[in-house]
C-alpha cells in the first residue's frame, strides 16, 4: 500500500517519573500502521508494550510524561494535543480492546448502555438509533441481542470479551489497539474470538494493534510484528520472515520458549534472568546480560539497526542463517 | 424480591421480640417499682400504695409480667404516661417521634450530600488547599465534643447574631392565637416534603429508564411544576407564616448534626473514590472519550457510593443516640429529649414506649437501606 500510515509513531519516549528515579518504559519507539494491517508487539511482560498501549491513547498516569516523538494518526500529532483536544480522538478514531477485559466494564451498568455512552460521546445520535448501533455490535460479534440490557457480572468471561470488542467497533475506529485481549480466556474461545476479531478487521478494513506476550497469537493475526525489550523495539518485520528467520538473540530465544505444533520436537529453552530494571537499564544493547553472544561492544555502545529486506533488527551480533 | 421481603420481616419480628425482652428485663433490673415513688410520701398510706401495686401488676411473677408486656406492646397498648398524665404513651409518642424523624432524615441526608460531594472533589483532585482545609475542618468538627458545639451554635447564632432562636420546637408568643396546632402544621410540612421527593424522584426515575433524550429539560420543568404547586397548596392552607417559624426552629439542629456528622461520610468517600479510580473500568471510561465530569460522577463516584452505602446504614442507629443530646441542647422536643426526661421522672411507661418506638425506626430504616442497596448495586439479587 502507498497511502499514507493510518498510525505512524516516531521515535515516542515516554518515561515514568517515581521517587526511585525516572522508569524509561517506552524508550524511542518508531513504527507506522497502514490502513487494514495488522501489526503484533511482543515481548515479555515488564518491557513496555502495554506503556505504548497507553501512551498512544495519551491515558497516562499523573507521573508520566511523554518525553519526545510524535503520535500521527490520520496525519495529526496526538502529543500536543490538550486533554479537551484529544477527546475527541480517543474511541471515534482510536479505540482499545483492554487487558483486563473483565473488569472494563462498569458493574453497576447495563452493557448495552455503556456502549451507547461512548456513542453518545461522539455523535449526537442518542436514544433509539443509539440503541440500533448496538443491536448492529452485538450481531457482528456474535453476541446474543437479549443481553444488550443485561448486566456485566450476567455475562461469562469470553461474552465479556465479546462485549468489549463490540464497545471498541461502535464508532468505527481507524485503529484498534488490543492489549492481550485474549489472555484471560481459555484456548477455545480464544482462537473464536481472534478469527472473529480478523473477519471484523478485513470486512471493516480497520487497522489494529495486538498486543501480546504469546508468539502464537501474534503469529495468527499479525501481518507486521515488533520485539521489544526494556521500552525499545528490538526488531521489526513481517510476521512470516520474523518467525522464520529471526534476526535478533531475544526474538530468537522468545521463538525457542514457545512449543510449535508443526516440525520437530525440540526441547524448549527458558530464557535465563528478568527483563532489566528500566530505572537503570545496562548500557549499550540492554539485552548484553542475558545474551549468549554479547561482547564488550554490546555492553558499551549502542547496536546499529541490521537490515535483511523488510525486516530489521538492532544488534551488534546478527544471526545471518 | 417480594420473598426476600417477606423473609426480611420476619426477621425484623424476631429481632424485634429480643429488643422488646431486653427493654423489658433492663428496665425490671432496677431496684423497687413504680410504688417506691410514694414509699416517703406520709400522704400515701401503705393500703393505697399496695393498690396501686395490684393496678400496675408489679406483685405478679415477673414471667407473667413479661407476658403481658409483650401482649400489650404487641397490641398497641404502651399505658398510660405518668408526666403527661392523663396522656397516653402511644399519643406522646405519636406527637414527638415524627418531629425527631423529619429532624434526623432531614440531618442525615443533608450530611450524606454534603460529606459525598465533597469526598468526591477532594478524591478527584488529590493535594492542595481544597483537600487540607476540608479534610482538617470536616475532622475537627467529627471528633468535637456535641455538646459544647452545639452551645456554641446557639452562642453565636442565636444569642449573639440574633439570626435564629435559641431553642425549643416553635415560638410560643406567635403560636398563642393560631388557628390550628403545631402537629397539624407539622403534618402538612411533612406530607408537602413527602409528595415533593416522591414526583422529583418518580421523574428522576422514569426519564432514566426510558432513555428519553430530552430528560434534563422534563426534569427542570417538572421541579418547577413541584414548586408551583406547593406555594399554591400552602398559600390556601394559610400556614405558611407558622410553618416557616417551626422552619427556623430546625435550622440551628439541622445544622449541628450535620457538622458533626458529614465528615465520616467524607473520608470514606474519598477513600472508596481513590480505590475505584484504579479500577478498569475507569481507565476504559476515559479511553471512550468521556468528559471528566462524567468519569467521575457516572463511574467513579457511583461505584464509590456502595461501600459509602454501607456504612451509612450502621450509621442510622447511631444518629438517633446522637439525638439524645442534641435534643436535648436544643430543648427539641423529640423522642431523644423524651427518653431522657421519661428516665429522669421514672416515667416508665414512657421510657419503655420511647425505647421500643427508636428500636422499630431503626429496624425500618435498615429494611429500607437494604431495598435501596439492592436497587444501588445490581449484582445484589434478593
Amino acid at each position: 500500500m502507498t497511502t499514507d500510515p493510518v498510525l505512524a509513531v516516531d521515535d515516542l519516549k515516554m518515561h515514568y517519573v517515581t521517587q526511585a528515579g525516572v522508569v524509561r518504559a517506552v524508550d524511542g519507539v518508531s513504527f507506522s500502521v497502514e490502513r487494514g494491517q495488522s501489526l503484533g508487539l511482543v515481548g515479555e511482560s515488564g518491557c513496555g508494550k502495554s506503556s505504548i498501549a497507553m501512551t498512544l491513547l495519551k491515558l497516562l498516569p499523573d507521573n508520566a510524561r511523554l518525553v519526545a516523538g510524535s503520535i500521527a494518526l490520520n496525519g495529526i500529532d496526538l502529543v500536543p494535543l490538550s486533554e479537551d483536544e484529544m477527546r475527541p480522538h480517543r474511541w471515534d478514531r482510536i479505540s482499545m480492546v483492554f487487558q483486563a477485559a473483565m473488569n472494563s466494564l462498569d458493574p453497576v451498568y447495563r452493557v448495552g448502555d455503556q456502549i451507547v455512552e461512548a456513542l453518545e460521546a461522539h455523535s449526537s445520535s442518542a436514544g433509539r438509533d443509539a440503541m440500533e448501533r448496538v443491536r448492529e455490535l452485538f450481531d457482528l460479534v456474535s453476541l446474543d441481542p437479549s443481553y444488550i440490557l443485561r448486566y456485566p457480572h450476567e455475562y461469562s468471561g469470553g461474552m465479556r470479551q465479546r462485549a468489549i470488542i463490540a464497545m471498541a467497533l461502535a464508532c468505527e475506529p481507524d485503529i484498534i489497539i488490543a492489549d492481550e485481549p485474549t489472555t484471560a480466556l481459555d484456548v477455545i474461545v480464544q482462537d473464536h474470538i481472534l478469527r472473529e476479531m480478523q473477519t471484523i478487521q478485513h470486512s471493516l478494513e480497520m487497522s489494529m494493534i495486538y498486543i501480546s506476550h504469546d508468539m502464537a497469537v501474534i503469529a495468527e493475526v499479525c501481518d507486521v510484528v515488533g520485539v521489544m525489550y526494556a521500552g525499545k523495539l528490538v526488531e521489526f518485520g513481517p510476521t512470516a520472515d520474523v518467525y522464520a528467520r529471526p534476526i535478533h538473540p531475544y526474538t530468537r530465544a522468545l521463538m525457542s520458549a514457545f512449543p510449535s505444533v508443526r516440525g520437530e520436537k525440540h526441547e524448549l529453552v527458558t530464557l535465563p534472568g528478568e527483563p532489566p530494571n528500566l530505572l537503570d537499564p545496562p548500557g549499550g544493547c540492554a539485552f548484553n546480560p542475558r545474551c549468549a553472544y554479547a561482547t564488550d561492544e554490546c555492553r558499551t555502545t549502542a547496536p546499529p539497526i541490521v537490515k535483511r529486506g523488510d525486516q530489521w533488527a538492532a544488534c551488534w551480533n546478527p544471526s545471518d542463517e | 424480591m417480594a420473598k426476600y421481603l417477606l423473609k426480611r420481616s420476619a426477621q425484623i419480628l424476631v429481632t424485634l421480640f429480643v429488643f422488646l425482652s431486653l427493654v423489658f428485663f433492663i428496665v425490671n433490673a432496677q431496684p423497687g417499682d413504680v410504688s417506691n415513688f410514694y414509699a416517703l410520701n406520709p400522704d400515701v398510706p401503705p393500703e393505697t400504695r399496695e393498690r396501686l401495686q395490684d393496678l400496675f401488676g408489679v406483685n405478679e411473677p415477673l414471667w407473667k409480667q413479661y407476658l403481658v408486656h409483650l401482649k400489650n406492646t404487641f397490641t398497641g397498648n404502651f399505658g398510660i404516661s405518668f408526666s403527661h398524665y392523663p396522656r397516653s404513651v402511644a399519643d406522646v409518642i405519636g406527637e414527638r417521634l415524627p418531629r425527631t424523624v423529619v429532624l434526623f432524615m432531614t440531618a442525615t441526608a443533608l450530611s450524606f450530600y454534603l460529606g459525598f460531594g465533597l469526598g468526591k472533589v477532594v478524591a478527584w483532585r488529590r493535594g492542595g488547599w481544597f483537600e487540607y482545609t476540608s479534610t482538617v475542618s470536616g475532622v475537627t468538627l467529627y471528633t468535637v465534643f456535641t455538646p459544647w458545639f452545639g452551645l456554641m451554635m446557639i452562642w453565636l447564632f442565636a444569642f449573639k447574631a440574633g439570626w435564629f432562636p435559641i431553642g425549643k420546637f416553635l415560638d410560643p408568643v406567635l403560636w398563642r392565637d393560631a388557628p390550628i396546632d403545631a402537629n397539624s402544621v407539622f403534618t402538612q410540612m411533612i406530607i408537602t416534603a413527602f409528595a415533593v421527593s416522591f414526583v422529583v424522584l418518580t421523574v428522576f426515575v422514569i426519564t432514566a429508564q426510558k432513555r428519553m433524550s430530552n430528560a434534563r429539560i422534563i426534569r427542570i420543568v417538572s421541579m418547577v411544576l413541584a414548586t408551583l404547586a406547593v406555594v399554591a397548596v400552602w398559600m390556601s392552607w394559610g400556614t405558611v407564616s407558622y410553618a416557616w417559624d417551626i422552619l427556623r426552629h430546625m435550622v440551628l439542629p439541622v445544622a449541628t448534626l450535620t457538622l458533626i456528622s458529614f465528615a465520616g461520610t467524607m473520608l470514606l468517600t474519598r477513600n472508596s473514590m481513590l480505590e475505584t479510580m484504579r479500577e478498569d473500568f475507569v481507565m476504559a471510561a476515559r479511553a471512550k472519550g468521556l468528559p471528566e465530569s462524567a468519569v467521575r460522577d457516572k463511574h467513579v463516584a457511583r461505584n464509590a457510593l456502595l461501600p459509602v452505602v454501607t456504612s451509612f446504614i450502621f450509621s442510622l442507629a447511631f444518629a438517633v443516640d446522637g439525638g439524645v443530646i442534641t435534643e436535648s441542647i436544643f430543648s427539641w422536643p423529640g423522642m431523644g429529649q423524651t427518653l431522657v426526661s421519661a428516665t429522669l421522672t421514672e416515667d416508665l411507661p414512657l421510657a419503655v414506649g420511647a425505647f421500643v418506638f427508636v428500636g422499630i425506626f431503626v429496624l425500618v430504616a435498615h429494611l429500607v437501606a437494604d431495598i435501596l442497596y439492592a436497587y444501588l448495586d445490581p449484582r445484589i439479587r434478593y
